[in-house]
């Protein structure tokens, strides 16, 4: 229960190294992107898993960072010529110290405040993206019209870019499941009180799971801007990425290593193969799936099998 | 001077429906928990039967205030049994997802049935005016202000004055207490959402007569709600006129000497101090455990 | 110095006082017990004083230090910990793991000390035989031993137990005392609400009454047994 299982870290290790492999090995063109794709939402899930997951804390504007990432990093390169790399961990830095405030102002309260607060700021910040230019009078955030970014490399950057991501929130994961800063998240799920009571400091784990939720997600924004070249506000700040986030996880399985997985996988293909974007149809059945979720299936469907497993026993 | 108190007055009036909008929010969740993130496409929908009874019979949006009334109700009710009189009792978590998920559903439909064009609604009295002082007040502003004040202080004696609202109030206070008093809770659950949903219909027919109308009207104004019960305190009713005419003021003024396009982020920006510095309210009355 | 001193302590919720100007003081290694009616303030009395609620009047100190606005994690550092009848335990992740929790961070111990003092606990509980269950899945007077046992593993000295043996069998009742007596022998300070009475007067060795958020009565077990307004509290003014 304490350690990770050795036949868990080989198998996963292996599937790594195969992923990594693919692309050497003729992986290309639709394929390829299709898979980034799916790394990239597993990503996205498996981050907003660890702060709304492990903490029950329901975010509901992670769109925020995605955007704001996605401006950080296009405004570092284009207005100060900055190379990638560092417009990406210095957009890190930004999502971070946002998270802070925002944070900070709403999770010494109920649940509700943080829910409804993160909901509002992804809204006002697409909204000063939109109107700031005209407010302070010179081109900064480009407004309506977007920004265009330097021309980036081939697709194969973003596959492993993606891939290591992947690696990475899901390292964290299980490293969530059996540290005591992972304890302590679930603990405040449990009983906020109880938490309290046994000593944890709720409201600094709290902040710091947002805080590292909410700057990964910003960074994968900013990959996504650099990947895209050409980034419109409402395209970066599309609630609709916060509603696939939501559901993946709900899905799969909320406060768990694998649910995000499954959930994003599941989701991304699925939504390839009917090839729906944004059809208003799409979100009717979203919501429908999320009513459904809840009233019959609120734990996901990864303590669906675990429960079956369990009762087996 | 005389734009700060156009500017002032424009507040004042707009903050009373903003007060009625986040009436039934601040209501449901002070008697269930349940933080309603589709309320604002409640407001949605009593704008668009609103104008659907005034655009297909003609009928005057101030006279089909009680159809609006009663639709909603049975709605809100309706809603209450099938999906929400499960969440008692479940981890919060739940209602917010639920909520959300509902509010795809309603935006979703809006939008498929009655696509995303903006309309307005235009009576014969719509531009007229009354002129005092050299200020300008819409003759349909200022009725739809008196009609939210009603609103309030009916919901008020509903509540304050009624046998229904003391046992409503009861439940709010303490569930297993009400209950074991002999209070129905359930009944009272589903009458109080459907009150909720009901006024902030109700709330809606008054906005349709000043603000543009189309299906995803709803977000900004479940962000309006939400503002405007923090600043009143969440779940203290009385609280939420003075909340709804600080906001309605705040955005008015703000309209005026900034700029019309960054009043989401203003009001978010106003949010955040509030939640940093007094997050009960400015009566400090909210309800923050 | 006082171990733990309440000052003057009111507390109010809008205009109801559950806590009207109480003052008490407990000394190291007591065993205090603390009685009254119904809604006379003794949950709210022990919220105060592991910092679920500031008091709006008054002080208490604990070891010579104020601890009246620090958060309950802080407190639950300096060694106050408190056991609820309504249970506080986190109802999906195993009974080990609960204990494990307090361990961490209560007591502030690594990963393995942590899981050594989790299991040490487990055993003096008598919770072995359900360690890897969820809570959920657990019959009452275990959850309750839980409680008591994720108090322990913060590594609590003064331990304040509100009603921990509500609803528990008399037998049930009996083990929960032997278990109390072996924690006394441990050197804990132990400050107990209760509604079974006969476990009070025999277990503790100093009793207060709280009557309507007021100190009424304080003394040893059979002196507060017998005093006029207590029973009045109790059962009624016909009575006294």
């Amino acid at each position: 229960m304490m350690g990770i299982g050795k036949r868990t870290l080989v198998i996963l290790s292996l599937l790594a190294v195969l992923f990594a492999v693919l692309p050497a090995l003729g992986l290309e063109g639709y394929r390829l992107r299709l898979l980034s794709l799916v790394f990239m939402w597993i990503a996205l899930a498996g981050c907003w898993n660890l702060m709304s997951g492990y903490t029950g804390y329901i975010d509901f504007g992670p769109v925020t960072y995605f955007g704001a990432g996605a401006y950080a990093t296009a405004l570092f390169m284009i207005r100060l010529d900055l190379p990638f790399f560092v417009s990406l961990v210095l957009s890190g830095i930004l999502c971070a110290f946002l998270a802070f405030l925002i944070g900070l102002a709403t999770l010494r309260i109920r649940g509700a405040y943080f829910a409804i607060a993160t909901f509002a700021a992804a809204e006002a910040l697409k909204q000063i993206v939109l109107e700031g230019d005209r407010v302070v009078g010179f081109e900064f955030f480009g407004g309506s019209h977007g920004l265009t970014l330097p021309v980036p490399p081939p697709s194969e950057f973003f596959y492993y870019f993606l891939l290591a991501f992947t690696v990475l929130v899901i390292g964290i994961s299980f490293y969530l499941e059996r540290s005591k800063f992972g304890y302590g998240l679930r603990a405040i799920r449990g009983s906020e009180q109880g938490a309290e009571l046994s000593g944890v400091p709720t409201l600094s784990l709290k902040i710091k799971a947002y805080i590292l939720s909410s700057s990964l997600i910003g960074c994968i924004g900013g990959m996504e801007a650099y990947w895209l070249t050409y980034i419109i506000p409402e395209d970066v700040f599309n609630v609709l990425r916060t509603i696939q986030m939501v559901i993946m996880t709900l899905l799969g399985g909320m406060g768990t290593i694998w649910g995000p997985v499954i959930g994003a996988t599941f989701l991304t293909l699925v939504g390839e193969f009917l090839g729906t974007k944004f059809v208003y149809d799409y979100l009717i059945l979203l919501g429908i799936v999320i009513i459904i979720v809840i009233l019959l299936l609120p734990r996901g469907i990864v303590n669906l099998v675990k429960s079956k497993r369990g009762g087996a026993q | 001077m005389i734009l700060f108190l156009q500017s002032l007055i424009n507040g004042i009036l707009l903050g009373g429906i903003y007060a009625a909008c986040a009436a039934g929010f601040s209501l449901a969740f002070g008697v269930m928990g349940i933080v309603n993130l589709s309320h604002g496409d409640f407001v949605m929908l009593g704008a668009f039967v609103t104008y659907w009874l005034f655009v297909l019979l003609g009928w005057d949006p101030f006279l089909t205030l009680p159809i609006t009334l009663a639709i909603l109700f049975f709605l809100g009710f309706f809603l209450q049994k099938l999906m929400l009189n499960r969440l008692t009792g479940v981890p919060p978590i739940m209602s917010y997802l639920l909520t959300f998920g509902l509010h795809l559903v309603l935006s979703g439909l809006a939008l498929r049935t009655w696509t995303a064009d903006y309309r307005t609604l235009n009576t014969v009295y719509t531009g007229l005016n009354l002129i005092v002082f050299g200020l300008v007040l819409p003759y349909s502003r200022v009725a739809t202000f008196l009609f939210a004040m009603v609103l309030i202080l009916g919901l008020y004696f509903l509540l304050y004055r009624t046998e229904v609202g003391r046992a409503i109030r009861a439940t709010a206070q303490d569930g297993e207490m009400a209950r074991l008093m002999g209070v129905r809770i359930f009944r009272i659950y589903a009458f109080t959402f459907a009150v909720s949903v009901a006024i902030t219909g109700l709330a809606g027919s008054l906005i349709a007569q000043t603000f543009v109308i189309y299906p995803q009207m709803g977000l900004p104004f479940t962000i309006t709600a939400f503002c405007v019960v923090v600043l009143g305190g969440l779940g203290y009713v009385p609280g939420t006129l003075f909340g709804g005419l600080i906001l309605g003021i705040f955005e008015s003024l703000s309209t005026t000497y900034l700029t019309a396009g960054l009043s989401m982020a203003l009001t978010f920006f106003l949010l955040l101090i509030m939640l940093l510095v007094r997050p009960g309210g400015i009566f400090g009355k909210g309800i923050l455990e | 110095m006082k171990y733990l001193e309440c000052r003057q302590v009111t507390k109010r919720f809008g205009a109801l006082e559950a806590l009207r100007q109480f003052s008490c003081a407990v000394e190291k290694g007591e065993i205090l017990g603390v009685i009254g009616p119904n809604g006379s303030g003794k949950t709210t009395l022990f919220n105060v004083m592991v910092g679920i609620y500031s008091p709006e009047e008054g002080e208490i100190f604990f070891q010579g230090h104020s601890i009246s606005k620090l958060p309950p994690h802080k407190i639950c550092h300096r060694g106050i910990a408190k056991a609820s009848q309504t249970i506080q335990s986190f109802l999906e992740i195993t009974v080990l793991e609960n204990l494990l929790i307090p361990a961490m961070y209560g007591k502030n111990l690594g990963a393995k000390k942590a899981r050594a003092q989790a299991e040490s606990i487990l055993n003096f509980m008598g919770l072995q035989d359900v360690q890897d269950l969820p809570v959920s899945e657990i019959s009452l007077a275990k959850r309750r031993r839980l409680e008591v046992g994720r108090v322990l593993a913060t590594g609590a000295e003064l331990l304040l137990l509100d009603e921990v043996m509500a609803g528990l069998n008399p037998h049930e009742v009996e083990e929960a005392l032997r278990v109390l007596q072996r924690i006394r022998q441990d050197g804990k300070t132990i400050i107990l609400v209760e509604h079974v009475m006969q476990a009070m007067m025999q277990f503790c060795e100093r009793i207060i009454v709280l009557n309507h958020g007021e100190k009424i009565a304080e003394g040893r077990p059979e002196e507060v047994a017998q005093n006029p307004e207590v029973i009045q509290a109790y059962l009624g003014r016909p009575y006294a």
